[in-house]
């Protein structure tokens, strides 16, 4: 093979596919060296297709093994050399520099965003020898062969310079956040404790951790109020109806009480019957963020497994690129194509032909612009291979969401009927769809919400069964799901819509948050609280957000990438000094916060022989071997134990005994179904059993 | 000096700042109560901790005050 185009892709998947789409007889030529796969696509020239792994280059401090704080000073580097686990990266880094050797032409294939940009960047400018200044840029938003084709016979001429600067500003300005701040407080405590855990902060997880803890001290401190509702059984016709009092709540029980004094024995009379049409415009096509609520919403799938199913729908060529903000669907992409296609389904044939019968095909757009992609829609493609069940999910809503946004409104109707009762007024509410719209495309994701009302006229007596008080009490603000708080960091424009919903598993993961309606944990709180008490700029949502404000002005080539990192320099410099100087105190603050954190991951419930003990989860320091005891015992009042499975993970997990109401602990092992232990020796489930065998 | 509702330092009214501000809750809504249900202070005190929907802190600060002194000072003041 003479001189070629070298083609840098993101990910194994989509080199394989854009190889595919560019080699004349769509079937390239696949090559592994050394672990490394490449593609040989042939057309009128040769072109070589290799895949990156994501990142190959990282941020990292310039002095090797330095494991202090503070530190400013950085460099880019093969990630092998910054992260333990990496060792590959080094073979595919000298295959891809290999390849660069024998190419003419370079191009980018990265997904077109800021990592796509940064990842093929660094390539073409570290492996590929400076490359990246000759380089062109494929722009695409689909996998489809068509698109990829057209992006390679009409390639960017040069890289998104601006886009890399600010991209590889945002990875250095993280650096310096995380890196500084994880360091203080996992030194602080290891300090303090001898004990090494570790604890991390950063730009956006130190601001996601305050909105979280505020509403968790809202619900924590809150104190319900009593209201009362007042609604009155009604009967038209055969149908037993409820109105509502029109004044609820009622504040004063007694004048609740009055009124249902008032209302007693009294017939009523429908007063005024108020009709009122209205339209229900269909849906946004989906961006990331509302494609992550709309699938937690159907599903309970987290906004990060979302992304990630998006990622692999997309890999496959059956969406659009996920990661977008745009709720513009350009007549580019070919409505019209994308329906005949869809329609081949049995599925979506008919609600596709009623859309291709339409005169003209207009989708109902939001206002948010994204440069670089539209919003998420489906190419039309289906699926080659037969999709997991969630993947399958995600696709119908992606595909129904599509058709849609082309639906007419949906005309609906609203009957509000005032009935008097003794003077009091009630209302009864209908509501009637008369015309379904784009409802149908989108119907099993929408409930009808339907309630048809008996024919009424004005001045028709209403017979009242029961006039009744409903108790009431106000309630705490609602937790965060991962879904609401994704909705709410948006909001804030606080993170990326690539980088949101990571930031919420990695507070998950470092335990400072837990449980699906999120909770902080103790843990959490401590770390707050030291950040605010010595470092409150750092857990500033508006110091966030005018960060991400500079890192967009780098982007229009209104702010230097210098200016931007002096700023986060000037910002850690005094906060790293004040962390330091405190460190003895935020060691034992910290310190004690994980204990006490450990401790409660190692609680499996209240101790029932002794009442007032708990049993954890301990290791015998003679045997090494783990058992439950009783927290008790240490203090000589209570010598209960009982013996653990010691292959595999235990962990309490909350459920008690169904058959004994003892706590339970939940075991996993290799190669079997994790199961609920109940370790309760007189357990009646453990009878049954043995009755059984 | 530690706070009277848990063993965190204190800040004002001897409660650490999470307690202060359930404290302060419960006072200012002694009022909705109050005129709800024309009931004392203690009576008041005794429905909240008892109540589902009350905050895990603003418990604690009830269950001090039943069982303290302070529950009169307050009812009195």
């Amino acid at each position: 093979m003479g001189k070629y185009t070298l083609i840098i892709t993101e990910k194994p998947d989509a080199a394989s596919r854009i190889a595919s789409a560019l080699d004349a007889e769509g079937k390239p030529e696949k090559n592994v060296e050394k672990g490394v796969p490449y593609y040989v696509a042939k057309r009128s020239e040769d072109i070589v297709v290799v895949p990156a792994l994501g990142h190959l280059y990282t941020v990292t401090s310039k002095k090797r093994g330095e494991g202090g704080y503070p530190v400013f000073d950085f460099r880019w580097v093969p990630r092998y050399l910054a992260e333990r686990g990496a060792a590959r990266i080094r073979t595919w880094l000298k295959v891809i520099s290999k390849l660069a050797e024998n190419a003419d032409t370079f191009m980018n294939a990265c997904d077109y965003d800021v990592e796509g940009s940064i990842i093929g960047y660094s390539i073409l400018k570290y492996a590929c020898g400076n490359k990246e200044n000759t380089a062109q840029r494929m722009k695409y938003s689909t996998l489809t062969k068509e698109e990829l084709e057209k992006s390679y016979t009409e390639p960017l001429s040069s890289l998104d310079f601006a886009l890399i600067e600010a991209g590889l500003t945002r990875h250095e300005v993280d650096w310096l956040y995380g890196i500084n701040l994880s360091r203080a407080l996992t030194t602080a405590a290891k300090n303090y404790s001898g004990k090494y855990a570790t604890l991390s902060t950063g730009r956006v997880q130190g601001p996601t951790l305050k909105l979280l803890e505020t509403r968790e001290k809202s619900i924590k401190c809150f104190v319900p109020t009593p209201y009362w509702n007042i609604k009155a059984k009604i009967k038209i016709g055969r149908r037993v109806l409820e109105a509502e009092y029109e004044k609820n709540p009622v504040e004063i029980k007694a004048e609740a009480e009055a009124i249902i004094d008032s209302c007693k024995g009294k017939d009523g009379k429908a007063e005024k019957i108020e009709l009122k049409k209205f339209q229900q415009m269909p849906p946004l096509p989906f961006d990331l963020g509302s494609l992550q609520s709309e699938a937690y919403r159907l599903f309970k799938c987290t906004p990060m497994r979302t992304s990630s199913i998006a990622q692999r729908l997309y890999l496959d060529a059956l969406i659009s690129y996920p990661r977008t903000s745009s709720q513009k669907l350009p007549p580019a992409i070919g409505y019209h194509a994308i329906l005949k296609q869809l329609g081949r389904t049995r599925e979506y044939a008919k609600l596709t032909s009623e859309l291709l019968a339409k005169p003209e095909l207009k989708p109902n757009e939001g206002k948010n612009i994204d440069l670089a992609h539209p919003a998420i829609y489906p190419t039309g493609n289906l699926p080659e291979r037969a999709l997991y069940s969630t993947e399958r999910n995600i696709w119908g809503l992606v595909v129904r969401r599509f058709m849609a946004v082309f639906g007419e409104p949906a005309i609906l109707q609203s009957i509000k009927v005032t009935i008097s009762i003794n003077g009091n007024r009630f209302q009864l509410n209908g509501r009637q769809t008369l015309e379904e719209g784009w409802l149908r495309f989108y119907k099993p994701y929408v409930k009808s919400e339907d309630t048809v009302l008996p024919p009424t006229k004005e001045g028709q007596k209403i017979s009242v069964k029961k006039v009744v008080l409903e108790d009431r009490f106000t309630k705490s603000p609602s937790r965060y799901n991962p879904s609401s708080l994704l909705r709410r960091m948006e909001k804030e424009e606080i993170g990326t819509k690539a980088t949101r919903a990571g930031i919420i598993q990695t507070l998950n993961n470092r335990k400072y948050i837990r449980e699906e309606r999120i909770v902080v944990t103790d843990l959490g709180f401590e770390v707050l609280d030291v950040l605010k008490k010595y470092c409150p700029t750092v857990v500033s949502i508006e110091l966030t957000r005018k960060l991400e404000e500079s890192m967009n002005e780098i982007q229009q080539g209104n702010e230097t990438r210098e200016n931007v990192l002096q700023d986060t320099v000037e910002i850690l410099k005094p906060v790293t000094e004040q962390l330091k100087e405190k460190e003895q105190i935020i060691g034992a603050r910290l310190s004690q916060a994980l204990m006490k954190s450990r401790l409660e991951e190692r609680t499996i419930g209240a101790c029932p022989i002794c009442q007032n003990g708990k049993l954890v989860i301990l290791r015998s320091k003679k045997t090494g071997k783990r058992f439950i005891g009783c927290t008790n015992y240490f203090e000589g009042k209570c010598r209960t134990s009982f013996p653990l499975p010691q292959k595999g993970s235990v962990k309490p997990v909350g459920y008690v005994c169904k058959s004994c109401g003892w706590p339970t602990v939940r075991i996993w092992m290799k190669g079997k179904r994790p199961w609920n232990l109940c370790f309760n020796p007189e357990c009646p489930s453990k009878e049954e059993r043995s009755e059984k065998r | 000096m530690k706070c009277k509702a848990c063993d965190r330092e204190a800040a004002e009214r001897d409660f650490c700042l999470v307690h202060l501000k359930a404290y302060e809750n419960l006072v200012e809504k002694y009022d909705c109560w109050r005129k709800a249900l024309k009931i004392s202070w203690k009576e008041y005190l005794s429905e909240i901790e008892q109540n589902p929907l009350t905050g895990e802190w603003a418990k604690e600060v009830a269950n001090y005050l039943i069982s303290n002194e302070e529950t009169r000072n307050v009812e009195e003041s």
